[in-house]
């Protein structure tokens, strides 16, 4: 099967609070780069369909230089090509992004699978995938836990509120992956890291598309809470906790 | 300004789908509500013109067949601003729906606004460390965040119904399973979730008799899901399941950025965590730097007594 799997680099997204500020902007400080979580999930996935369809996979990123950690993961763990596609760095409306992949799948050829993360961790929008599978009007299957080649098709696995759902598809797809113990992100070898650092990124030029949504605003969310430490030793922490609790099962709750 | 409301007949009862219908009055303009139904029905309680899309196939679709369903019902001209609770069906076919007509689509919204003439939706980003405010000059699907509008009371009324005919198979041998640790988050009052620092599925698994004691539902970090401890149904986080529930007890996690969003709506929050310096700390109203284990043996004994 041919794959292309999409990806992406962010801001390390278990930097601690206030380590990114967003006054206005985003400011990164010294926050690191790192492959996005989902997008390890969903180059685990490609590995594995790869794998067993005895193909290979491309992957793609769109961005500026900073794209290439995640591209230079995506070959240490076995991609046969690796394409960025030439973006500034900053807010892309999700339909534009959509449109551009659109145009580099193209280019690069097509392929049977289109494998997104669930949701990149710096915009958290969640619709590229489905977007791009609008544009192509390509079947779209989102949340996959478990992918195996079965004949021409995949049996796939989607995670659905209480439960999960298995059906076999056949024909090109676009599916978007989620987290879980099969899609758990394999490391590479430290040979094929320092083999990944010498291959070659190819250079796309990024499709000419209008945007429909563009960033009026960024600004700092409040989410810290006043918090009260119950200390002590074991015992009377738990006594402290207890009441806590019994208060709260009485009352139904309050601060 | 044309709007609609694209949900599923058997969700209309529920408190999402009418805090949609909700924005869409409030919104003003032409309204729509576009209905996918697996039966006709005499009278629907929506708001603004009401569109029934009807196939048996609806009742628990595939989401190949909601999707070309939904596809149907819209028609030729879509509505400037299509809104869906966020959930299964956003989750299937928001996005895809977006693409097929050209328009952009953004999820968790929980405000949006009209200024001079444009749409302006707000959500989180960057794990909810922030929040942004984006001004739509085309086209939006929007999933709207849970809990963030006044509900619509609509009152029942005919719609216009629309059989949706034939439409092309999904997937093939295609089986549900339902999980049996399905508790649901979404409308639980207390949660307790646990996280990589509870070690081991073993450690998980103490947790089990401790939300018993409180009538809880058991939750989970990324972490404790990726390691296999808990099913994916559990995990909260703006990428799993938001939830708001009454008192959240958060055991072992440390507290993710993603995992902080996704628990923010709740009253009050306890967490328990051995590193000082876990962010957790910062988002509980009740901390304690402690070892579950050396703790749980106390505070079983002093709940049965």
């Amino acid at each position: 099967m041919r794959i292309l799997c999409f990806v992406k680099a962010i801001l390390d997204p278990e930097a601690p609070p206030g380590a990114i500020r967003f006054p206005g902007k985003v400011e990164s400080g010294d926050v690191s780069t790192v492959l996005g979580p989902f997008e390890g999930n969903a180059l685990e996935l490609a590995l594995q369909i790869s794998e067993a369809s005895a193909g290979s996979f491309t992957a793609v990123a769109m961005g500026d230089g900073a794209q290439d950690v995640a591209l230079r993961k995506a070959l240490a763990l076995g991609a046969g090509r690796a394409a960025r596609i030439d973006v500034a760095t900053g807010f892309v409306d999700p339909l534009g992004a959509a449109r551009r992949l659109e145009s580099a799948a193209k280019e690069l050829g097509g392929a049977d699978v289109y494998i997104f993360g669930r949701q990149a961790g710096d915009w958290d929008m969640g619709v590229t995938a489905g977007l791009f599978a609008g544009l192509l009007d390509l079947p779209f299957v989102p949340l996959v836990q478990q992918a195996e080649v079965a004949g021409e098709g995949l049996r796939l696995r989607r995670e659905i509120p209480g439960g999960y759902e298995e059906s076999l598809r056949t024909g090109p797809i676009v599916l978007s992956v989620t987290n879980g113990p099969r899609t758990l992100m394999r490391l590479p070898k430290v040979k094929d890291v320092m083999l990944a650092n010498r291959k070659p990124i190819d250079v796309l030029k990024p499709a000419e598309v209008g945007e429909n949504l563009t960033l009026a605003e960024i600004a700092q969310a409040q989410v810290t809470r006043q918090s009260r430490m119950i200390t002590g030793d074991a015992a009377s922490q738990a006594a402290q906790l207890s009441a806590e609790l019994r208060r709260f099962l009485v009352t139904g709750g309050g601060n | 300004m044309r709007s609609a409301v694209l949900a599923r007949l058997l969700d209309l009862g529920e408190t999402p789908a009418r805090e949609a219908m909700g924005l869409m009055e409030a919104l003003g303009g032409e309204m729509r509500s576009l209905i996918l139904a697996s039966s006709a029905q005499d009278a629907v309680a929506a708001v603004g013109d009401v569109h029934l899309g009807v196939h048996p196939a609806l009742e628990d679709p595939d989401p190949e067949i909601a999707y070309l369903a939904a596809v149907r019902l819209i028609g030729d001209v879509p509505p400037d601003l299509l809104l869906l609770p966020e959930g299964p069906l956003f989750e299937m076919i928001g996005a895809r729906l977006a693409g097929h007509f050209g328009m952009s689509a953004v999820r968790d919204v929980d405000e949006v606004t009209a200024e001079s003439g444009a749409i302006i939706l707000r959500k989180g980003a960057y794990g909810g460390k922030a929040n942004v405010r984006l001004r739509a000059s085309g086209g939006v699907v929007a999933g709207l965040r849970a809990g963030a509008f006044p509900a619509a009371d609509p009152q029942p009324q005919t719609a216009s119904i629309e059989d949706l005919g034939p439409l092309a198979e999904g997937g093939k041998e295609r089986r549900t399973v339902r999980d049996t640790s399905g508790d649901d988050l979404g409308r639980a009052k207390v949660i307790v979730s646990g996280g990589r620092g509870l070690g081991s599925r073993e450690g998980y698994e103490s947790l089990r008799p401790f939300a018993a004691l409180l009538g809880a539902s058991l939750g989970a970090s990324r972490a404790a899901v990726d390691e296999g401890w808990a099913s994916p149904s559990q995990q909260v986080g703006i990428t799993g399941r938001k939830v708001a529930p009454e008192l959240y007890l958060a055991i072992g996690i440390s507290g993710a950025s993603q995992h902080l969003s996704g628990m923010s709506g709740s009253r009050t929050v306890i967490a328990v965590n051995r590193d000082e310096h876990a962010p957790i700390f910062e988002a509980a109203d009740i901390g304690l730097v402690a070892d579950w284990y050396q703790i749980w043996p106390h505070l079983q004994k002093a709940l049965e007594g």
